[in-house]
């Protein structure tokens, strides 16, 4: 019976953080904007839809985080890149690094914060580049490395 | 060949230089400014054609053009996949043609070189040399020159399909006629009131008004319809007229040549061919028709999505035929795909009403819970009845199939699609699976590859089959990942 197993490594362990933070400022940002409009009157909620905003919210940004940590891994083969991503729907990419055109290494402010990066693989198909999110600087930085190493052992325009 | 830059600015400007005429005019006075607005896009052109050069090396085609920012465009030639010839009713007049080269940088940026008004046979020669990589002698060779008429061209190309006027009778069983007589309904539109304006004291019209809602309302609606008909065949006519399938004897490149007004010749690599998608929507479905993409490298995506067509709408029997041989093998057109089982038809069932079922049956209640009149109940009752038989239809076409060198996919009811994939050009997998998709032990697997829609999906089919399908379609990728 043919099943996939997931990949070998788990993301950063400061990723659940990155992720708690990432979610809790578009929340916090509403919450504000709400407050501001009930000051001003311009729109108010009674107090239950305050109280279900906050459970709804405050679930997701708890929960969240930990789902996607335990859902998120990568593993990077000599011939091939696998991660599995996701939550609550779950997505399992493969690339061969015989088809791997770029890789990029890229952290946006708040990685750089919490020295996390990620990583982009892109391959020829405009639907096949993989993400993998989060991972420790110096882990990324090392897969770069690995993985440009072993594309330019291939020859080939990888289409 | 001077002619042809000029005339087609001005045409890009024409609203400017209508507008600048008319004002001229307008105000009375002979004023000179307003030539600016014909000048303006005539000294354009020019410089568009004064700056322009192209060469051909032995490794890559350089295009130089710009008078204030140079730009200079290279283009490796084993990247090249397509050439496609453009012309438009001003450049056939002039004996000239439009050469755009496609490449295959599909993932990042879809380049495209261009190279506008060449003569027709310097653009075939050019062609010849960038698809086959004759050794020809092409040089550098200034825009305006005529250049040296190399006939590279195979002699003898074998002509796989010629246009049947007759397969115009697919036309208006597409959508592509409506949309046009929407368009044309709702400008006009805005004349309705001068119209009613003339006709008011004519005793049809009083009469025509007169007749109930009932009666005008689908007489409205067959009138748009005849409409869409209408245009639908003219459309049809005006893209594919004198449409020309055909493959060279060295079995090195697909033309496909068509068109009334604006003629395209295409020219795709062989080996670039990576499948076929045969595409039967509803109408044509039910009519038994059909029409088939070619799934090839280096074609823009976005958009124009009939430029990579090789059979236009003609009877099913003809587009698999047609595929057989673009394929070299018969058997994935006609193999019978494998159904993705009791959940995927679960599935289907319960988005296909989630969508327009309980809507519908909801309606139902609501007038029933209100007392209307049993007329009003037809359109629920109709939308029920569709939703039931559209969930039917989306199992019954769902499938797929591993046949020699080629995936072969299938799926959707109203925009039914037959893909057929060659297994050497997928790149990788994704497999995805939604919260329920998860419960169901369902998921979507996508075969990406660099070709025609870069991801072809095999949709809801039970998680084991499709990773043996993944493994079995591209060995000794997945193998790595599976459970020991």
């Amino acid at each position: 019976m043919a099943e996939l197993r997931a990949p070998a490594h788990p993301v950063s362990r400061r990723a659940p953080l990155a992720w708690t933070i990432g979610a809790s400022i578009p929340a916090l940002i509403v919450v504000v904007a709400l407050v501001v409009a009930g000051i001003l009157d311009v729109l108010t909620f009674p107090w239950w839809a305050w109280l279900l905003y906050a459970v709804l919210a405050g679930a997701y940004i708890v929960a969240m985080p930990r789902i996607r940590y335990r859902v998120h891994r990568w593993e990077s083969t000599e011939t091939a890149v696998y991660t599995q991503t996701g939550w609550l729907s779950r997505e399992q990419r493969i690339a061969p690094m015989s088809r791997v055109q770029t890789v990029d290494f890229e952290q946006g402010p708040l990685s750089r914060l919490l020295g996390l990066a990620d990583v982009t693989v892109t391959t020829a198909s405009a639907a096949g580049p993989i993400r993998i999110q989060a991972l420790d600087a110096d882990v990324a930085t090392r897969l770069v490395e690995d993985l440009t190493r072993r594309a330019e052992a291939d020859l080939g325009d990888a289409t | 060949m001077l002619l042809v830059h000029p005339v087609h600015e001005l045409v890009r400007f024409f609203p400017l230089v209508i507008g600048a005429l008319v004002f001229g005019s307008a105000q009375g006075r002979n004023d000179p400014w307003h030539w600016l607005g014909v000048a303006f896009p005539v000294a354009l052109g020019l410089t568009h054609y004064l700056t322009s050069r192209y060469r051909i090396t032995p490794t890559q085609i350089e295009l130089q053009r710009g008078l204030l920012s140079r730009q200079v465009l290279t283009t490796p030639l084993d990247r090249i996949r397509t050439v496609e010839l453009t012309s438009t009713p001003v450049h056939r007049i002039l004996g000239l043609s439009r050469v755009v080269v496609g490449t295959g940088g599909g993932g990042r940026e879809a380049k495209k070189l261009e190279l506008d008004a060449l003569p027709v046979v310097q653009a075939r020669a050019m062609r010849g040399a960038l698809l086959h990589r004759v050794e020809a002698r092409l040089g550098e060779v200034d825009a305006g020159a005529d250049g040296p008429a190399q006939s590279s061209r195979p002699t003898g190309d074998e002509v796989l399909l010629t246009l049947d006027p007759r397969w115009a009778r697919y036309a208006p069983l597409t959508t592509s006629g409506l949309v046009a007589a929407a368009a044309l309904v709702g400008f006009l539109g805005q004349f309705t009131g001068r119209l009613v304006d003339s006709l008011e004291g004519s005793s049809g019209f009083d009469r025509a008004r007169s007749l109930s809602l009932l009666v005008l309302a689908p007489a409205g609606l067959f009138g748009v319809l005849l409409l869409g008909a209408v245009l639908a065949v003219a459309g049809y006519f005006l893209t594919n007229w004198g449409f020309r399938l055909s493959r060279d004897t060295a079995g090195q490149s697909f033309q496909v040549r068509r068109g009334l007004l604006t003629t395209t010749e295409l020219s795709l690599d062989t080996e670039r061919v990576h499948g076929v998608e045969l595409h039967q929507p509803l109408g044509l479905r039910l009519a038994r028709g059909g029409c088939v993409e070619a799934i090839v490298t280096g074609l823009r995506k976005q958009g124009e999505s009939r430029r990579s067509a090789i059979v236009p709408f003609a009877p099913v029997g003809v587009a698999t035929g047609v595929c057989s041989v673009v394929l070299g093998d018969p058997t994935p057109m006609n193999v019978l795909l494998t159904p993705h089982g009791p959940k995927a038809r679960q599935r289907r069932w319960t988005r296909s009403f989630n969508s327009l079922g309980w809507p519908a049956a909801a309606i139902i209640v609501a007038l029933a819970w209100a007392g209307w009149a049993w007329q009003w109940y037809a359109a629920p009752l109709l939308i029920l009845v569709a939703a039931a038989l559209l969930a039917v239809d989306r199992y019954r076409v769902l499938g797929h199939a591993l046949v020699g060198d080629y995936l072969v996919v299938r799926a959707h009811s109203l925009r039914n699609r037959r893909d057929v994939l060659a297994r050497d050009g997928i790149i990788g997998w994704t497999l995805r699976q939604s919260f329920f998709q998860r419960r169901a032990g369902l998921c979507h697997l996508v075969a990406t590859t660099s070709a025609g829609k870069q991801a072809y999906v095999v949709r809801d089919v039970p998680l084991e089959q499709a990773v043996a399908l993944a493994d079995d379609a591209v060995p000794g990728l997945v193998e790595q990942f599976l459970a020991a």
